[in-house]
């Protein structure tokens, strides 16, 4: 190991930061003219575990990046470096049997244990029962997730009533917040999901919600329209239908 | 309605639309021929024991109402409307095309909420203060309240009427109606509702089904629904432990 790792000699040999060339502003040439690239390479991925793990919310790649320039200088290494860091720390992770895995979630990274741990989990935090929001509260969310920045007026079109309740538990939830106002008549708010909701939800950004199906297209179909409509509305009510059923 | 009766407020469950859905689900009817004359006064009524539950919430109710009316009688018309193109139009156009809109908002909540089901299986390193605020209030039962409605219409219809000369003086609170359920219900005996409610008068139906609501919410009691007639009640098996009510609520209905 020490072998491999030359600067982990440097930093014992050195009490202070450590430096390649503090001096040169154009740290990437100097860098690439260092003979132990590699080993700056395993040296962020360390870098990446290390700060990962210590973190309580996602930590972005810039922010990892950030630390790892100022610690050595080093300023080279891009996004895409820490997204393979991390990939091959994921691989080392699952090819070792561990039992937690590094997440993108809400634009970061964030380690988190695997599912098949959870009901271990859940007895440690005194979680009885799984968390869900009230189907309200969902539809409320996922309307604005899809339509933001939306006002109130916006939101209850599509569901129909009104949204005072759901607004004000989503925005306690802290998964909802008011994000600006409206240039329309008489200034609305503006409410939109906040990073909460993409930590909580496990989504690295909005572009990745998963696809709303295109009903507009459906209505201008006339071949096809009568019978797809036919499997959404199954496919949409199948939940409900399914546990309108007795059960036992 | 009294005290205790704002509790149960409609739209923290369901709408108008919801409603219509329930309809065209529990009919098997065609999306785009939607019979209108007869679901208008099927919601009609409706609106009507909605009112018993909620009666601040069922503005929309009346709202969705007269727009199904105005849609019905649009339809009656001898010449139809024409669009630009000179095309007739379906007066019930607009309200399929906010029905399929609808649905497939219902269908991303549903995505989105199995990603927030993944993850909540997935520990990460918090804060104490971190621990989520979701609470036993969120939690209510999966299938429509309209199912339950429907059941509650049919157990209505049975009630003896009141005396029409008499001022009805009889007012029941939600609190006197749980503690009659906890009484009447055995645990983890199911018992239908229609049948406990046999010979009791409307105003009591209606204050115990909202009590039934209330239960259900804090886990104390699960729901089984079979028909559109009916539903059955089961009180959950206490253990001296309100926990072990909680774990068991997901599970029925």
């Amino acid at each position: 190991m020490a072998t491999k790792n030359p600067h982990i000699k440097m930093w014992n040999s050195q009490s202070e930061r450590y430096r390649m060339q503090p001096t040169t502003n154009d740290s990437m040439q100097s860098f690439e003219a260092e003979p132990d690239e590699e080993g700056f390479v395993v040296m962020l991925e360390r870098v990446c575990e290390a700060l990962i793990f210590a973190t309580d919310e996602p930590i972005s790649a810039d922010q990892i990046l950030s630390v790892f320039h100022e610690v050595t200088s080093v300023a080279t290494f891009t996004e895409e470096a820490v997204e393979n860091a991390v990939e091959r720390l994921n691989a080392k992770y699952e090819l070792t049997d561990r039992m937690f895995k590094i997440h993108r979630w809400a634009g970061g990274y964030r380690m988190a244990t695997v599912k098949a741990m959870e009901p271990y989990l859940r007895t440690l935090f005194q979680e009885s029962r799984k968390k869900r929001l009230s189907r309200s509260l969902m539809e409320t969310l996922a309307v604005l997730a899809y339509r933001q920045p939306a006002t109130k007026p916006e939101i209850e079109y599509v569901r129909g009533v009104g949204s005072d309740y759901a607004l004000r538990r989503l925005m306690e939830l802290g998964i909802v917040d008011v994000v600006g106002r409206s240039d329309t008549v008489g200034r609305p708010l503006l409410y939109g999901t906040t990073q909460r909701f993409l930590d909580q939800f496990g989504i690295n950004s909005l572009d990745d919600l998963p696809n709303l199906r295109e009903i507009e297209e459906l209505l201008d179909d006339p071949a096809f329209k009568r019978e797809r409509a036919r499997l959404i509305m199954e496919h949409g009510l199948i939940q409900s239908t399914e546990s309108t059923k007795a059960s036992d | 309605m009294d005290n205790g009766m704002y509790r149960v407020q409609l739209q923290q469950f369901e709408g108008p639309l919801d409603l219509l859905l329930f309809f065209i689900r529990r009919d098997e009817l065609d999306i785009y021929d939607i019979p209108i004359a007869q679901i208008a006064d099927e919601f009609f009524n409706w609106v009507r024991v909605l009112e018993e539950i909620d009666l601040d919430g069922v503005g929309e109710f009346i709202y969705m109402a007269a727009l199904l009316i105005n849609i019905k009688a649009r339809m009656l018309l001898p010449s139809p409307e024409l669009d630009e193109e000179g095309e007739p139009i379906d007066p019930r156009r607009e309200l399929v095309e906010r029905l399929l809109e609808y649905i497939r908002f219902k269908e991303a909540s549903e995505m989105i909420g199995a990603r927030q089901e993944d993850r909540a299986s997935r520990f990460t390193r918090r804060a104490p203060a971190e621990v989520e605020q979701y609470d036993g209030e969120e939690v209510l039962f999966e299938s429509s309240i309209f199912d339950l409605i429907s059941g509650l219409r049919r157990v209505l219809s049975l009630a003896p009427e009141s005396p029409v000369h008499v001022v009805s003086t009889e007012e029941y609170s939600i609190e006197e109606q749980q503690a009659y359920l906890i009484v009447h219900l055995v645990p983890g005996v199911r018992t239908s509702f229609a049948t406990l409610m046999s010979g009791n008068s409307k105003a009591f139906i209606v204050a115990t089904f909202l009590a039934v609501l209330e239960l259900t919410r804090n886990g104390i009691v699960a729901l089984f629904i079979a028909t559109t007639e009916d539903f059955f009640l089961k009180r959950m098996e206490m253990d001296g432990d309100e926990e072990s009510a909680y774990q068991n609520v997901e599970q029925p209905v």
